[in-house]
């Protein structure tokens, strides 16, 4: 049952993905990248990894895709028009770069997959020996609570700062400037 | 497998109880109404008007879906079924007496919280796909509230839950109450662990956190898009808002929605502050009440009995006070509400280390 399920939620979400990029009604595809990021949230519980998943519901779903949704509802009518007389083939490439990046990226993917099966790292074996794995009842949060703040502190320190640039940025753009 | 159809049951069981609670809450809304405005309210179907309801779902089951022809079909038709059931599914982990929770979750409130926040997207959908302006400006309004209110709402539970240092919704309970393994403080100062009742509930632990559900409580009425914050619904305005072109069924089911909305965030409200299943009554010297009204009937009992009592006080605001304008809207989120919801959060921390240690 659970491989049912986890095979259902990998083809809903490369399925919707590939019916989003192809799909010219730009407000449906980005109706349809909320069911692939939906069903992305599932693969994440199949890999214990609940608060990712849940997180990733919140951020992508109620933030970032909302945000994305505004702007388009508030954009202009002429531009929209412009970038839905796109290209019209399915496989015309107006973008090579686009091409370029994602086969190269995919490359990577298979590259380390057959190199991480091929030579499992040292780590990895022996926490596998020592017992030292999660369980689906384990409670995630705790131990990521620990590791921000203990080992990772400066990489979240440094992300909460980038954070915070980002907000002081955007306050000040919409600033209305009296004087110039 | 039995235990996929027992997972099926849960959720049967919570449709029903929920198409239920929508049924009397409408007409409790409808009666509350008409005694706030001194009238009678719905008197003809029924003794004292009682079958009202039940007659109006009637007649909406009957309706045909009428889609207009300008409307994006697929959105249109999707957009109830995703409004309820991100509302739906947050059901899934709110506890209703000790032991007795659909999932116990060991991220139960953050889970909630996810969830509830879907439910913009199917506001979205709804206004985008009717193809009318003042659907489309209905669901604008509609989803930049629930995006602001989102943020003192969460904040204001993240004080609480600070406080409880956990995020399973079933151990906030817990530890609101007698059967607790940790210490509770009445106000930072007297132990009340082994009197419970009233005094060892969340909003009690810590004076701040009277503040937090102050603020959640207004929060949590902007996101289900109630009076006073009713501008998404705005019939002066906007002739119905985002549900302007919908009937039948699927208007029912948008009702639906806005009806569960209430119920959950009053019950997430009174499992973080309120103390859940917890009875209110303390042990006082030889008269157990906390010992004696504790259980798997009386848990249950306490939940709805609380819930319901903050849905009624729901109702009671939307028919007494006017609806606020969109720029005091923001004005109380962003400058009233989010500043003192930050300091309520960071009191938490102080006296998390300060009186808890």
């Amino acid at each position: 049952m659970e491989t049912l399920l986890f095979y259902l939620f990998s083809v809903v979400a490369v399925g919707s993905a590939i019916l989003l990029v192809s799909m010219k009604n730009i407000v449906r595809a980005l109706f349809l990248f909320f069911v692939v990021l939906f069903s992305v949230a599932g693969l994440y519980v199949f890999a214990l990894a609940d608060f990712v998943a849940i997180t990733q519901i919140l951020v992508y779903v109620g933030g970032v895709l909302v945000l994305m949704l505004f702007a388009f509802m508030l954009s202009n009518k002429e531009l929209l028009n412009q970038l839905q007389n796109g290209t019209s083939h399915f496989f015309a490439l107006p973008v090579w770069q686009a091409l370029f990046i994602a086969v190269s990226f995919l490359a990577v993917l298979v590259y380390t997959m057959v190199q991480a099966t091929a030579y499992e790292p040292e780590w990895i074996t022996a926490s596998r020996d020592a017992g030292a794995i999660i369980r689906p009842t384990d409670n995630t949060v705790q131990h990521l609570g620990v590791h921000l703040m203990t080992h990772y502190l400066l990489p979240f320190e440094v992300v909460s700062v980038l954070l915070m640039m980002a907000l002081i940025g955007a306050a000040h753009l919409t600033r209305k400037e009296d004087r110039i | 497998m039995a235990f996929y159809f027992t997972y099926m049951l849960v959720a049967a069981l919570l449709f029903g109880f929920i198409a239920l609670f929508t049924l009397f809450a409408v007409y409790a809304e409808r009666k509350l109404a008409g005694f706030v405005q001194d009238r009678l309210g719905p008197m003809e179907t029924g003794k004292y008007g009682s079958l009202q309801t039940f007659a109006d779902i009637l007649k909406l089951i009957q309706k045909e879906f009428i889609t207009p022809s300008a409307a994006d079909g697929v959105l249109f038709a999707m957009a109830p079924i995703i409004i309820f059931l991100a509302v739906f599914i947050g059901f899934a982990v709110i506890p209703w007496a000790p032991g007795l929770a659909p999932a116990n979750l060991n991220l139960g409130i953050f889970y909630v919280i996810a969830v509830i926040s879907v439910d913009a997207i199917g506001l979205l959908m709804a206004g985008w796909g009717s193809n009318n302006k003042f659907s489309l400006l209905g669901a604008m309004r509609a989803v930049a509230q629930i995006v602001s209110y989102e943020i003192p709402a969460g904040i204001a539970l993240i004080a609480a839950i600070m406080i409880t240092q956990t995020l399973n919704m079933q151990e906030i309970t817990l530890n609101q109450g007698i059967e607790t393994e940790n210490t509770l403080l009445f106000m930072g100062l007297w132990d009340v662990s082994g009197i419970g009742g009233l005094l060892a509930w969340n909003v009690f632990q810590a004076p701040h956190l009277l503040l937090a559900y102050v603020i959640f409580f207004i929060a949590s009425l902007a996101e289900c898009n109630r009076a006073p914050f009713d501008i998404p619904e705005a019939e002066s305005e906007l002739v119905g808002g985002f549900h302007t072109e919908y009937g039948g069924l699927r208007f029912a089911f948008i009702f639906l929605a806005e009806y569960t909305m209430m119920f959950l965030v009053a019950i997430i409200g009174v499992v973080v502050f309120l103390g859940g299943w917890n009875t209110p009554l303390p042990n006082i010297g030889a008269l157990k009440f906390a010992d004696w009204t504790t259980g798997l009937v009386w848990g249950i009992w306490w939940t709805l009995s609380k819930t319901l009592l903050v849905v009624g006080i729901q109702m009671w605001i939307r028919w007494t006070l006017p609806r606020l304008r969109a720029d005091q809207l923001m004005s109380l989120c962003w400058k009233v509400l989010t500043p003192l919801a930050f300091l309520c959060m960071a009191i938490s921390g102080i006296w998390r280390v300060m009186v808890m240690a």
